[in-house]
C-alpha cells in the first residue's frame, strides 16, 4: 500500500513536471504549444549527446536545460512571432507547433534512429534508499524533489518577481503590458526560455529514470499533460500540480480496486466528474487572470 | 494527439524477383562483376517494405539486410551467374502503399519475385495483387494469421512466408521455462492497447494453461503509460513463480527494472519484444536472467549466422537485428529456387513458384529454412536467456 502511494507520487511528479512548461506558455500566450512533448525528447538525447562525449549526468541536466530553454526561444522566434505579429488565431499557432514537433522528432531519428536508446553504462546515477520496509529508488527521488523544487520556484517566479509581474500582465492584457511598458517580447522570450527549459530537464530525468529515450517519447505525455492542465484548471500552475497528482493517485487507486483492464476509464471518468462539478478545473478561473 | 500513435504491430517486407531483366545490377552491386554474370540478363527482386509510416521502425533495417544479402549473393556469382537485381519500393506502411507498390512491381517492373511488405496489414491487402498476376511473395516480417496458408481474400497459394510468428515461438518458450524452471505460478501481464502484445498474450494464455501452469493474476496496462512501478507492484505481490510480459521492447524495459528493485532474481519471460539489444542495454542488469523465444538471436553461433552479423557490421556500422536477418535470409531462400528454375526470367512463375516450395534446408542465419504444406517457415525455435548482456539459448 506504501509502495503504491510512493509509486503514484512518483507518477504524478513527473506528470506535472512535464505539464508545468506546457500550462506556463499556454497561461501567459494562450497558445497551446504541441511542440512541447519534442522539447522534451532534445532534453533526453542532448543529455545523451553529450554524456556520450563523457560529460557526467549533474552537468549534461543542466546542458540539456540551456539548450532546450534556447530552443525554445527559437521556436517562439519562427513558429510563433511572425503568426503573433499578424495578429492570426492562437489555432495557427497550434498547427505551426506541431510542424514543428514533427520536424524535431524526425531530426532526431535522422541521428538516432527510431530505436531505443541507452545512456552509457554506469553513467546515470542510481541508488536504492531502505526506509523501514520500504525500497526508494534513489533516482525517482531526486525527481520528485527536483519537481516540486520546480514548481515552487516556478510559483515565486511568477507571484513575487518583476518578471513574474510582467508576465501576468501581458497573461491579461499584451497590449496594456505593452503601454505600461513592459518589453513584450522580451517577456516573451522568457516565458519560452522557462518553458522549454523546464520541458528539457523533465525529458533529461525521465530518460535517466527508464534508461531508454526514443524519439516519440515525449508522445505519451501529450495526451496526460492536457488532462492535468483541463483539470487542475487551463493555465494555472497549482492547479497543473494539483491535476497531475489526481490522475496519478487515480490510475494507482483503479489498479487496487478494478480489473486492470479498466484502469483509464476508472482514472478518466473521475476526472470527468470533477469537470462536472467544476466546469472551470479545480483551481481554474473564468478571467484571464489566471498566472 | 493519441492519433499519433508510437502504434507499432508487426512487420514484413517484400523483395519481388526478377521477370525480364535488362539493367546491370542492384543499386550497390560492384561494377567489378565476373564476366560470367555480364552475360545473363539480371533478375529484378522487387522489395516492398515500410521507409516511411510506422513501419519506418523496421524497413530501413530490412532494407539494409536484402541490400546486403543481394551485394554478397552477385558478388559470388548470382544465380547461375546472373545477378540479382532489387527494385526496392516503399509501401508507405498502408495498405494502399503497399498495394501501389505491388502494383508498380508486377506490372511495370515485371519482378520475378516480391519480398514485403514490411506489415501485417499491409500484405493482406498488397499480397492478393501479386497472387492474380501469379508472382511469388516471400513474408520476411509478417507475423499475423491469414497470410500464408487460409486467406481471406482466396487462395494465396503464390504467398510463402520466412518470418516465424509467435503463435510458434511462445509455445516452445513456455515448455522450454517449464521444465527449466519447474514453473507452477505465473502473473500474466501484457500491455492491451498494442495488436502485438495483446496477441502475445492471448497465445501465453493458451500456452501456460496446456501446459497446467496457473495464472495468479492478468494485468493489463497501457504501452503509453510513462510508468510501469504500480502495475509490476501489484504483480510482485502475488508472488509468482515467474512474471510473464507480452509488450514490445520499451514496457519490457520497465518491467524488467521495476521487477529487478522489487524483486531481484524474479524470472521475466517475454516474447519476441525481449529480443533486442537494446533491452539489455537500456535495463542493464535488470534484464539479466531474462528468457525469451525467438526466430533469431544475434549471438547465435552458427557459421552462417556469424556470417552474417560481421558483414553487417561491417557495411552498416551497427548490429542487426530481427527484421535485417530475416530480410537477409527472405533473398537467399529465394536464391536457392531461384538457382534450381530453369528460366527465372520467363514472365511465367509458376517453376519459380515450384521451386520455392521444395525449399528444404537452406541454410540461413536464423537456422535451417523449410516450408511446410501451408507455405509457412518451419525452423528451430531459440529459446534464449540474457547471460552477462548476452543472449544465450537455453533449449
Amino acid at each position: 500500500m506504501l509502495e503504491q502511494i510512493y509509486n503514484a507520487v512518483f507518477v504524478g511528479s513527473i506528470y506535472a513536471l512535464f505539464a508545468l512548461g506546457f500550462t506556463l506558455v499556454f497561461s501567459v500566450l494562450d497558445i497551446l504549444n504541441l511542440a512541447h512533448p519534442a522539447i522534451f525528447t532534445v532534453g533526453a538525447f542532448t543529455a545523451l549527446f553529450v554524456m556520450q562525449a563523457g560529460v557526467p549526468a549533474p552537468l549534461a541536466l543542466v546542458i540539456a536545460a540551456v539548450v532546450c530553454g534556447l530552443l525554445g526561444v527559437l521556436l517562439d522566434r519562427v513558429a510563433f512571432a511572425p503568426l503573433r505579429r499578424r495578429g492570426a488565431p492562437p489555432l495557427s499557432a497550434m498547427i505551426s507547433s506541431i510542424g514543428v514537433a514533427l520536424i524535431l522528432t524526425r531530426l532526431i531519428q535522422l541521428r538516432y534512429g527510431p530505436d531505443l536508446q541507452a545512456y552509457p553504462a554506469g553513467s546515470v546515477p542510481s541508488g536504492v534508499l531502505d526506509v523501514g520496509s520500504l525500497q526508494l529508488d534513489g533516482l525517482r527521488l531526486v525527481i520528485i524533489v527536483v519537481a516540486l523544487a520546480l514548481m515552487v520556484g516556478l510559483t515565486f517566479l511568477v507571484r513575487r518577481t518583476p518578471l513574474g509581474r510582467q508576465l501576468r500582465a501581458l497573461a491579461e492584457d499584451p497590449r496594456a503590458a505593452r503601454l505600461l511598458g513592459v518589453d513584450v517580447e522580451r517577456a516573451i522570450a522568457a516565458t519560452f526560455f522557462i518553458s522549454a527549459g523546464l520541458g528539457g530537464v523533465a525529458g533529461v530525468l525521465y530518460g535517466f529514470a527508464t534508461n531508454s529515450p526514443y524519439s516519440q517519447m515525449g508522445l505519451p505525455f501529450e495526451l496526460k499533460a492536457f488532462t492535468v492542465m483541463v483539470v487542475g484548471g487551463m493555465g494555472s500552475i497549482p492547479g497543473a500540480l494539483v491535476g497531475a497528482y489526481l490522475l496519478s493517485f487515480g490510475e494507482t487507486a483503479s489498479l487496487a480496486f478494478l480489473p486492470s483492464e479498466l484502469r483509464d476509464a476508472f482514472a478518466f471518468g473521475l476526472l470527468f466528474i470533477v469537470l462536472l462539478v467544476r466546469p472551470n478545473g479545480l483551481l481554474g478561473q473564468k478571467s484571464p487572470d489566471r498566472v | 494527439m493519441t492519433k499519433r500513435l508510437i502504434g507499432i504491430v508487426s512487420a514484413l517486407a517484400v523483395l519481388l524477383a526478377a521477370c525480364g531483366g535488362s539493367g546491370t545490377g542492384g543499386a550497390s552491386n560492384a561494377p567489378a562483376a565476373s564476366a560470367a554474370a555480364a552475360s545473363k540478363p539480371d533478375i529484378k527482386v522487387g522489395v516492398a517494405i515500410s521507409l516511411t509510416g510506422v513501419g519506418n521502425a523496421y524497413g530501413p533495417a530490412q532494407k539494409n539486410g536484402v541490400q546486403l544479402a543481394a551485394d554478397r549473393i552477385n558478388a559470388a556469382g548470382g544465380a547461375n551467374g546472373a545477378k540479382i537485381q532489387l527494385i526496392i519500393e516503399d509501401d508507405q506502411s498502408t495498405t494502399d502503399g503497399g498495394i501501389t507498390a505491388f502494383k508498380k512491381l508486377v506490372q511495370q517492373d515485371r519482378v520475378a519475385a516480391i519480398l514485403g511488405p514490411t506489415l501485417s496489414g499491409t500484405a493482406v491487402a498488397a499480397d492478393p495483387v501479386a497472387q492474380s498476376a501469379q508472382t511469388p511473395v516471400i513474408a520476411i516480417s509478417n507475423t499475423g494469421d491469414g497470410i500464408v496458408g487460409k486467406c481471406s481474400y482466396g487462395p494465396c497459394d503464390y504467398v510463402f512466408r520466412v518470418s516465424l510468428g509467435e503463435s510458434a515461438a511462445i509455445p516452445e518458450t513456455v515448455k522450454t521455462v517449464k521444465a527449466k524452471l519447474n514453473l507452477k505460478t505465473v502473473v500474466l501481464m501484457y500491455a492491451q492497447d498494442d495488436k502485438f502484445s495483446s496477441d502475445g498474450f492471448a497465445i501465453f494464455k493458451k500456452a501456460l494453461e496446456g501446459a497446467g501452469i496457473t495464472i495468479k493474476k492478468e494485468i493489463a496496462y497501457s504501452k503509453n503509460d510513462v510508468d510501469l512501478s504500480g502495475p509490476v507492484t501489484q504483480a510482485v505481490a502475488e508472488s509468482p513463480d515467474a512474471i510473464v510480459n507480452s509488450s514490445l521492447a520499451g514496457p519490457a524495459i520497465k518491467v524488467l527494472q521495476e521487477v529487478a528493485k522489487r524483486k531481484p532474481g524474479l524470472p521475466v519471460i517475454g516474447g519476441n519484444g525481449f529480443n533486442t539489444p537494446a533491452l539489455a542495454a537500456s535495463a542493464g542488469a535488470a534484464a539479466e536472467g531474462a528468457i525469451s523465444g525467438t526466430a533469431w538471436f544475434i549471438d547465435n553461433p552458427s557459421t552462417e549466422n556469424k556470417d552474417f552479423v560481421a558483414a553487417y557490421k561491417a557495411k552498416y556500422s551497427a548490429d542487426p537485428d530481427q527484421f535485417a536477418a530475416q530480410a537477409y535470409a527472405g533473398l537467399y531462400v529465394l536464391l536457392d529456387a531461384l538457382k534450381r528454375t530453369p528460366n527465372p526470367n520467363s514472365v511465367l512463375h509458376d517453376k519459380l513458384k515450384a521451386q520455392i516450395e521444395l525449399t528444404t534446408g537452406v541454410k540461413t542465419p536464423l537456422g535451417e529454412v523449410s516450408f511446410n504444406k501451408d507455405h509457412d517457415v518451419t525452423q528451430k525455435v531459440y529459446v534464449v536467456q540474457i547471460k552477462g548482456g548476452k543472449f544465450t539459448p537455453i533449449n
